[in-house]
């Protein structure tokens, strides 16, 4: 079980990037295994937001889309809900909302 | 020229908005990730007896003086990535080289912080954050963290069977390959039938508190933000981001006592941005329940037309409200 790093540093220190997080281990015992961990659950996979495609413009300085249409941070602004893939998990802070 | 810097993933899009509101203004703007460093960006920062640190930030695309630094937007950067070669070792020692170096450094900037990223570390705590509310005079609700399952049945003795339980830290972890998440729980007479594992870590149970709806407080210097968040399923009644899909929003005002107490909040823990959530009960009453200081804010932004963006370029711009 892998736990992502919460309360963060002051700057960041891991040296791995959270995207790259993976974690096959399986829960323990009811002895041994956090017991609000009773009530975790992997999110709806069909609620989940999808991003459109983008690239960071270092001259803008944000992202802009791979196609015609809105900057990508116009069509952000919906709740992220992650769909259970290690890819895209929610931002550290709040869970799963963008 | 004087210049904001932006620390910030390349892909926090939310980030986008505020770099959009800077440069629509005129502002200078030099955005970084600290996962830039040490390969893409570089540090050669100089300090003596005539002058505060100065010298490049500089990336293939831009550069900054440090002494031309008038504020700083800290959002949530990933961590320095390193040459792949490196031992696992060599990589713990440079990340905390860099660490100390880059981030101390920018931490040393005197000058406009949203937030300053110590305050924010310090402020991620739950247990000061209900501490601070309390002595800021926020009507929090009563609150227990254990490890100890006794301690447990005696709490929810005392709150009248009504209580919730929430990590203390982050929902979020993954677990058999899967990205799993915590949200707040009702607690049931079922649910205290058996309490193995309490004693594994720190747990966090708080009174129940009847609620009308909820509030998503977005604080960004003086200037309050307020919406109410209105829950359409009984499982976004417990915990709203458990259901996004059933909520509605709309703008509402704070309170002054509740708007005095935030801002006493936000001046105890030095902070300039926080995402607050509040109870509101149905008599009216806000209860504190917690304070992000990297919260999301995007989202509200857009359900409620609340200028949360623009605010935070004003206040890294040091625009008076």
């Amino acid at each position: 079980m892998i736990t992502l790093a919460d309360p963060r540093e002051a700057f960041p220190l891991a040296s791995k990037l959270p995207r790259a997080l993976h974690g096959s281990e399986l829960p323990s015992s009811v002895n041994t295994r956090p017991w609000v961990l009773r009530f975790a659950r992997t999110p709806d996979a069909t609620k989940a937001i999808v991003m459109p495609p983008a690239v960071y413009d270092n001259e803008l300085q944000m992202s802009v889309g791979l196609y015609e249409g809105p900057l990508p941070y116009m069509q952000t602004h919906q709740p992220t809900v992650p769909d259970g893939s290690m890819t895209s998990p929610p931002p550290l802070d709040e869970g799963p909302k963008d | 020229m004087s210049t904001v810097l932006v620390i910030a993933a390349r892909d926090d899009w939310p980030t986008d908005r505020v770099v959009k509101a800077l440069a629509d203004g005129g502002a200078e703007v030099f955005r970084m990730d600290t996962a830039e460093f040490p390969q893409e960006l570089t540090l050669a920062g100089r300090i003596d007896a005539r002058r505060g640190w100065a010298g490049g930030l500089t990336t293939a695309h831009r550069a900054v003086d440090l002494a031309d630094i008038e504020a700083v937007y800290y959002r949530a950067p990933n961590p320095f990535v390193f040459p792949v070669a490196m031992s696992e070792s060599e990589r713990r020692f440079a990340a905390a080289q860099a660490r100390a170096g880059l981030g101390g450094v920018i931490t040393a900037l005197d000058c406009r912080w949203v937030s300053h990223p110590a305050a924010m570390s310090r402020a991620e705590y739950k247990p000061l954050q209900l501490a601070t509310a309390r002595q800021a005079g926020l009507t929090i609700p009563p609150t227990l963290i254990t490890n100890t399952p006794d301690a447990v049945r005696a709490f929810v003795g005392d709150v009248g069977g009504q209580m919730i339980c929430k990590p203390v830290a982050t929902p979020v972890f993954v677990e058999g390959d899967q990205l799993k998440t915590v949200y707040t729980h009702r607690i049931t007479e079922a649910d205290l039938d058996d309490l193995r594992g309490i004693d594994t870590t720190a747990h966090l149970f708080q009174a129940w508190v009847d609620k009308a709806h909820e509030v998503r407080l977005t604080v960004v210097g003086d200037r309050l933000f307020a919406a109410e968040v209105h829950a359409g399923s009984a499982a976004a009644h417990t915990d709203w981001r458990s259901d996004y899909a059933s909520l509605t929003y709309r703008p509402t005002t704070t309170p002054d006592d509740v708007a005095e107490g935030v801002r006493r909040y936000m001046s105890a823990l030095d902070l300039r941005f926080a995402a607050a959530d509040f109870i509101v009960t149905p008599g009216g009453e806000w209860v504190f329940l917690e304070a992000n200081p990297c919260g999301q804010w995007d989202w509200i932004e857009h359900a409620t037309g609340l200028p949360i963006a623009s605010a935070i370029a004003d206040e890294l711009q040091g625009v008076p409200v």
